[in-house]
């Protein structure tokens, strides 16, 4: 499991160039942490559509963190409705001089992890043969749920730990600072673990690339 | 798409987009925004009892189960501990051999080595 202390590092900034940290597409803050802020506040003071505006902004990102846990959507979905919840209990002890958004997908991956391990037996999801051997592909959607499949797969062949960091970096946009106190490791083995994944990544993607010209 | 050996501080777009289209959800959001909130007010009422009633609500049956516990162990470790009285007749009475009440009232002066013997024997 990862760690449970509070807070997610709080968005220490980076040492990232001329240009600095350079958010992804679709990053992660869904909303300023003011209003996060603002809205623990209300949900705090029994304000239920509060607690439903922080869901609707964070439900995408929690459910990506929880299935590049735990691979099976369903069970992602279950994870992350557990990690919501369990935020929500747990909200009175939300430190808010740090950001929402770390501290909620720490949760999130801890729950996810925990369903994981209660799993008796691993149920990665099944690659469809007929894209491994790289067969017809008659259209771009074809082509981008191919291109899924095996990114699916190669997260499942990394470790837990390595899939979640590099999901948290080039997808969700946090900093390696926030994957540590997301994960509670060192930020250089964060760097390290995202590190290796895009290397395995970067070269299943730029494989199919190849395949798909 | 930057070169797989490079370490780079910042996101990588491409494989970003790429990690998300395979992770994304297939389904309405709102659905599971609905499904997360129809757990709403367990959660609430789990999250309203305050953390020091919790603990009251324990504090009462713990000190009553160690008052119990003190107790019994008292009662037990006396029971258990405490040495019965011996009576003067037990103490005389030989461990083995004729002891040192035969040995004190006999007519006929004791053998010294019995004597001492039966002494060392009591201790």
């Amino acid at each position: 499991m990862f760690a449970e202390r509070e807070g997610g590092g709080g968005g220490a900034g980076e040492a990232g160039g001329a240009g600095g940290p350079q958010p992804p597409p679709g990053a992660a803050r869904m909303g300023s942490s003011e209003e996060d802020k603002g809205l623990v506040a209300k949900t705090l003071a029994g304000d239920r559509d509060a607690f439903g505006t922080l869901v609707e902004r964070y439900a995408a990102q929690a459910r990506r963190v929880a299935r590049a846990v735990l691979g099976d959507p369903d069970d992602a979905d279950d994870a992350a409705q557990d990690g919501f919840l369990s935020a929500l209990v747990k909200l009175a002890q939300y430190d808010t001089h740090r950001p929402f958004g770390p501290w909620l997908m720490r949760i999130v991956a801890n729950a996810a992890t925990d369903r994981r391990r209660r799993r008796s037996v691993r149920q990665a999801e099944p690659l469809d043969p007929s894209l491994v051997g790289g067969g017809p592909r008659p259209d771009a959607v074809a082509m981008r749920n191919e291109l899924g499949a095996r990114l699916r797969t190669a997260l499942g062949e990394l470790s837990e730990r390595r899939r979640t960091a590099v999901v948290l970096f080039d997808v969700e946009g946090y900093s390696h600072a926030e994957i540590a106190g997301i994960l509670g490791i060192p930020e250089g083995t964060v760097r390290s673990e995202v590190f290796h994944a895009r290397r395995r990544l970067r070269t299943l993607l730029a494989d199919w690339k190849e395949q798909a010209r | 798409m930057k070169d797989s050996q490079e370490f780079d501080h910042r996101p990588d777009p491409e494989l970003g987009a790429a990690l998300r289209a395979a992770l994304e959800p297939k389904d309405d959001q709102q659905v599971f925004v609905a499904r997360v909130m129809a757990q709403y007010k367990r959660a609430w009422d789990r999250a309203s009892v305050p953390t020091l009633d919790v603990l009251a609500s324990w504090f009462r049956p713990g000190i009553a189960a160690a008052v119990a516990a003190l107790i019994l162990g008292f009662v037990f470790g006396r029971t258990m501990l405490t040495p019965a009285p011996a009576s003067i007749d037990a103490a005389m009475a030989p461990l083995e051999g004729p002891g040192l009440a035969a040995l004190v009232t006999a007519p006929d002066p004791p053998d010294a080595s019995v004597v001492f013997s039966s002494l060392v024997d009591q201790r």
